[in-house]
Parts: C-alpha cells; sequence; structure tokens
C-alpha cells in the first residue's frame, strides 16, 4: 500500500509525523544517553530526575578508560582484521565470481553449491572443531586465528558472479582477441566495471568483522589481542560499582567510528543491505 | 547434485576444446575452494563426528562413545533450559521484529518529506556493534540509576527490576533485539513493497477499496515471498544468539537466559567439555534445518505468483 497523504491512517499528515517521529526518539535514545552519560559528571549521571543535558562537560571518564584499557590496541586489531579479511575476501571473490559467471567447466554446480551451503550452515556448528583445527596450526591467540574462517565469503563470491553475468560476453572476448591473459582481463576490465558490487559487498563484510564476537572472544587470550567487540565486552566488571561514566565512554569510542560513516554513507549502505538481502 | 548435472558437466569435459579455460577456472577457484575447504566445510562436519567423541585436547585423546553425549544432553537441566529460553526468544522476537518491520516499512513506502532521514534513524542500530549497544543497554536497564527505571518513576510507574529478575530478564534482552533488529526487516520490506506492481493498488482504488482493505488484500499477499525470507533468516540469526546474552545477563539470573550458543561456548570453552558442546552444535543444527525445512514448506504451499 502506498499511502499518500491524503490518506487518513494515522489522521492525516501530523499523526504521520508524530508517529515517526516517536519511534525516532526510542531508536535514538539509547545512543543519546550513551553520549549524555559519557560526558556528564558523576553526581548527574545518579541525578534523579535524570538530567536530560550535562551539568557542565566532563572529558575525565575518556582519560580514565584510554588509562585503563589499551584502546588503540583494540582499535588496530579489528582494523588490521577488517581490512585482511575484506581484502582476501573481494579479491579471492573476484577471480571465484569471474570463474563462475564466465567458464564452463567440470563440476562447476558441484562447486558452487558447496561454496553457497556454507551461508545456510551456521558458523556456531563450526565452531568447536575449528577451535581444535586452529589449536593445531598454533594460531590460536593471534590474528591469524580471527582470521582464519574470513579469509572469505560466500555472498561475496555469489553477489560478484551475479554481478559479471550482466557484462556483455563481448567485451571479455574482444579482449582475448587482443591477447590480454585471463588474469589481466579480470583485474583490469571486470573489476572497474563492478565497482558499485565490490564496494557494498565490502562494506557490509567490513560491518561484519568490525562487529564480530563470538569467534574472537574464543581465540583471543591476550589483552593487547583483542578487537574492540571483545574489548568492551570484558571491560565490564561485572560486579562493577557505578563506573558507567568510563564504561559509556568506552563505548562511545568504539561506536563512534561507525555512526560517523554511516551517517555520511547511509543511503549506500542501505541500499547495500537492501540489494544483498543477507549479511556476511 | 543430480546425475543428470554430472553428467552434462562430463559433456563438456568430453566436447568442450578450450582445455585452457579449464585451467585458469580451477585456478581461480582454488583459493575459496581450499580455504572454505579446511575453514568451513571441514570443522561443519569434524564437529558433528566429535559430537560422538569425548575429547581431551590437551591429552590429544579421542574416544568414541557412541550416543552418550546425547543422552547426557537429555538429562542436562540447564541445556534443556537453554532450549526453552532460545525457542522463547525466538518465538518472540521473530513475528515482532518482523510485523514492526513491515508497518513502518509501508509507512515509510509513501512519498513525503524526511522520509530517507527517518529510514536512516530506524536501521541505525543494526550498523552498530551488538556488544557495545548492548553495554548500553545494560546501563539503560540499571534498576537504581538506569534511564527506564528512571522514565517509570517520573510517570509514577513502579520500578522494574529488568535484568536482575529472572522473570523479566528474557523478556528485557528479547526488547533489546527488536531494538536492534526492527531496522533490517524494515529496509528488506521496503525492498519487497517497490516489486509490487502499481497497477494492483490502482485497480483496487477503482473498486472502492479503502487503505486497510488494499493492506490486507494486496500487500501481506503479495509481499508473501520477502516475509518468507525474512522470517527464515530471522529465525536462524535467532537460534545463534549469543552476543547480548553475554553482555547484558551471561545466562542469569538462575540461568533464565541461558540460551544454546551461550552454554555451547561455555561447555566447550570454559569447561573444555569439547565432545559435549559439539552434540549440542548437533542438536542446533538439527533444529535449525528442521524448522527452516518446515516454514519453507509452509510457505511455498502458500505463495502466489504475480
Amino acid at each position: 500500500m502506498r499511502l499518500q497523504s491524503k490518506d487518513v491512517i494515522f489522521g492525516g499528515k501530523i499523526g504521520l509525523y508524530v508517529v515517526l517521529s516517536a519511534v525516532a526518539v526510542i531508536m535514538v535514545a539509547p545512543f543519546y544517553w550513551m553520549f549524555v552519560t559519557s560526558v556528564s559528571p558523576v553526581q548527574d549521571i545518579v541525578a534523579f530526575p535524570p538530567k536530560w543535558l550535562p551539568s557542565y562537560l566532563v572529558f575525565g571518564h575518556f582519560v580514565e578508560v584510554l588509562n585503563k584499557a589499551p584502546f588503540h590496541f583494540y582499535y588496530m586489531n579489528s582494523l588490521v582484521v577488517a581490512v585482511v579479511s575484506v581484502g582476501c575476501s573481494l579479491f579471492f571473490g573476484l577471480f571465484a565470481g569471474y570463474a563462475f559467471a564466465v567458464y564452463k567447466f567440470p563440476l562447476q554446480n558441484f562447486f558452487f553449491i558447496l561454496i553457497l551451503s556454507t551461508i545456510m550452515v551456521p558458523f556456531q556448528i563450526t565452531l568447536v572443531a575449528l577451535y581444535i583445527l586452529v589449536a593445531k596450526i598454533g594460531w590460536v591467540d593471534t590474528l591469524w586465528g580471527i582470521l582464519a574462517p574470513n579469509f572469505a565469503s560466500a555472498l561475496g563470491v555469489f553477489l560478484i558472479r551475479q554481478s559479471i553475468k550482466s557484462i556483455p560476453p563481448d567485451l571479455i572476448e574482444a579482449a582475448r582477441l587482443d591477447g590480454a591473459s585471463e588474469i589481466r582481463i579480470v583485474l583490469t576490465i571486470v573489476a572497474p566495471l563492478i565497482k558499485a558490487t565490490l564496494a557494498t559487498v565490502g562494506i557490509i563484510l567490513f560491518l561484519n568483522s568490525w562487529n564480530d564476537f563470538l569467534w574472537p572472544v574464543i581465540v583471543i587470550n591476550s589483552r593487547n589481542l583483542r578487537t574492540i567487540p571483545v574489548g568492551i565486552a570484558l571491560f565490564k566488571d561485572p560486579y562493577g560499582s557505578m563506573n558507567y561514566g568510563p564504561l559509556m565512554a568506552a563505548t562511545v569510542i568504539s561506536t563512534a567510528p561507525m555512526l560517523i560513516v554511516y551517517f555520511f554513507s547511509q543511503k549506500f549502505i542501505v541500499k547495500g543491505i537492501a540489494i544483498t538481502g543477507l549479511k556476511g | 547434485m543430480s546425475t543428470s548435472l554430472t553428467f552434462s558437466s562430463f559433456k563438456h569435459w568430453f566436447l568442450v576444446s578450450h582445455r585452457r579455460k579449464y585451467f585458469h577456472a580451477y585456478l581461480f577457484i582454488a583459493p575459496i575452494i581450499i580455504l572454505f575447504g579446511i575453514f568451513r566445510v571441514y570443522p561443519a562436519i569434524q564437529t558433528l563426528a566429535y559430537s560422538f567423541y569425548n575429547v581431551e585436547l590437551l591429552r590429544h585423546r579421542f574416544t568414541f562413545i557412541g550416543m552418550e553425549n546425547f543422552f547426557s544432553l537429555l538429562e542436562d537441566k540447564i541445556f534443556m533450559k537453554a532450549i526453552l529460553n532460545t525457542l522463547m526468544y525466538v518465538v518472540c522476537i521473530v513475528p515482532i521484529s518482523a510485523g514492526i518491520g513491515m508497518i513502518l516499512a509501508v509507512i515509510l513506502s509513501a512519498k513525503f518529506r524526511f522520509r530517507e532521514f527517518f529510514k536512516a534513524v530506524y536501521f541505525s542500530p543494526f550498523i552498530t556493534c551488538t556488544v557495545a549497544a548492548a553495554m548500553v543497554w545494560w546501563w539503560l536497564y540499571n534498576p537504581q540509576f538506569g534511564l527506564f527505571n528512571n522514565i517509570l518513576e517520573l510517570l509514577h510507574l513502579p520500578p522494574q527490576s529488568w535484568l536482575m529478575s529472572s522473570r523479566q530478564a528474557l523478556m528485557s534482552i528479547i526488547i533489546f533485539s527488536i531494538w536492534k533488529t526492527l531496522g533490517y526487516n524494515m529496509i528488506i520490506y521496503i525492498a519487497g513493497l517497490q516489486a509490487i506492481p502499481e497497477q494492483y493498488y490502482e485497480a483496487a482504488k477503482i473498486d472502492g477499496a479503502n487503505s486497510l482493505v488494499q493492506f490486507f488484500k494486496i500487500t501481506i499477499p503479495l509481499l508473501a515471498p520477502t516475509t518468507t525470507f525474512i522470517l527464515i533468516y530471522n529465525t536462524i540469526l535467532a537460534f545463534q544468539v549469543f552476543d547480548q546474552v553475554f553482555v547484558l545477563t551471561g545466562g542469569g539470573p538462575a540461568y533464565s537466559t541461558t540460551v544454546v550458543v551461550l552454554e555451547l561456548y561455555q561447555q566447550a570453552f570454559l569447561k573444555h567439555r569439547f565432545g559435549y558442546a559439539s552434540a549440542m552444535a548437533a542438536v542446533l543444527f538439527i533444529v535449525i534445518l528442521g524448522i527452516t525445512i518446515i516454514q519453507y514448506t509452509i510457505s511455498k504451499k502458500r505463495e502466489i505468483v504475480y
């Protein structure tokens, strides 16, 4: 149903905006309260009625967080893992997607279904054996361990293949007649033509990697090798006192970059996820 | 794999003369096949195999014990609680999140000012790290100083104990998860709505159908394929819930919020009972597979082609 402004389901346009704004307030309130708490003095944080704006700005919570936990390491680790896994997934996915889209070869369907089946089988089901395998390789408590299951993405292969299928075959044939090698065709002709797909897949994989928690918390033991989600989860002292200021400062430090990136590229991200449907 | 596909593949092998292409084809898919084989397919099969073993990792000892892990699971009260909690979580969150997502999508597919703004705001929890967002909600749920109880007090309503009470904790986690996943379902429904041809609505209008009738007679039936996808996808994800439970309650109080993956995590990586945890993974796999197949068959029967 396409609602027209003259539709009266919510008592007209004003009603519509009231409902939408109310939902928007609920969706944003946690973020707002996170920011307010992170810069409020302690007496404000525990005040009743709640102080919707801090009486004065305090940045001590941020200083305390950075002194207490090596967040610069957490950032580096998260970034290294995300960049390497996105880079490898795109690179391998580009070549595999090209092979599945352009070539015909024995067992093609078998391999393609094999790759797609890894989307349907939940990652959690592989955990135990994956850990034992990674332990045997000697990658426990290393960034390699976090990366192990993330070097390639089935969703990436699938989307890239779909995208390459829409390229006119004549284009590739012409390049072959010019004597370009297959590897060169993939890198210099195909890749630039499917830039948008590569960017979409890249952003989705980056988000997944950045927010991933279960596997990193299993593989990593050393404090300095934690990624951001592991870092904040273990920053919380379960029997902790009223250290909510620093805790919210820590969540601001870890979510602000993503929220800022999202703010500037939300149309692109939303569209990307709508097109691909799935994540990871 | 059907036999005809394999046969046609063999025919290609003999008929197609471009052997050079095979070399490149296998070269290009080799990295993915090897990586997936090692880190995805092998561990999945191996975990299922481990469920029949007693695994002592430090001693490198793997003892075959048949179905014993599964028999122990049946008597494990905490695991049964975890299954019940997970089912409760799935049954609550999937329809509510999908339903609200659909309503918001319908509203947001009208054309008005700030539409994109609202879309972006509703979607923002989904792109935020679950662990960080759950941490914020942990603070909001604080019974003494948290925002929720403060607001209740301002409204002269009795304060709640939220995560501290074994009765409310699971509901509190579900509310968090609805907030977190709502935007995703909305976006998928918006994409689904755009695929419905405009003529249906025009025809309905000529027949004098009002907005509500259009919604129930056109929108909901024609969105069925989208709904199928959303229900299956959300169900699979909901069965895997872990991050928010880990942060908000750690499974407590009194195991009232423990879920299957949290149990699996604790048995395997805190108690080092790898075989036992594998049996849990096997159960989870069978449950997810079963429910997906049931949902798929039911919705196939109801699907409308347009």
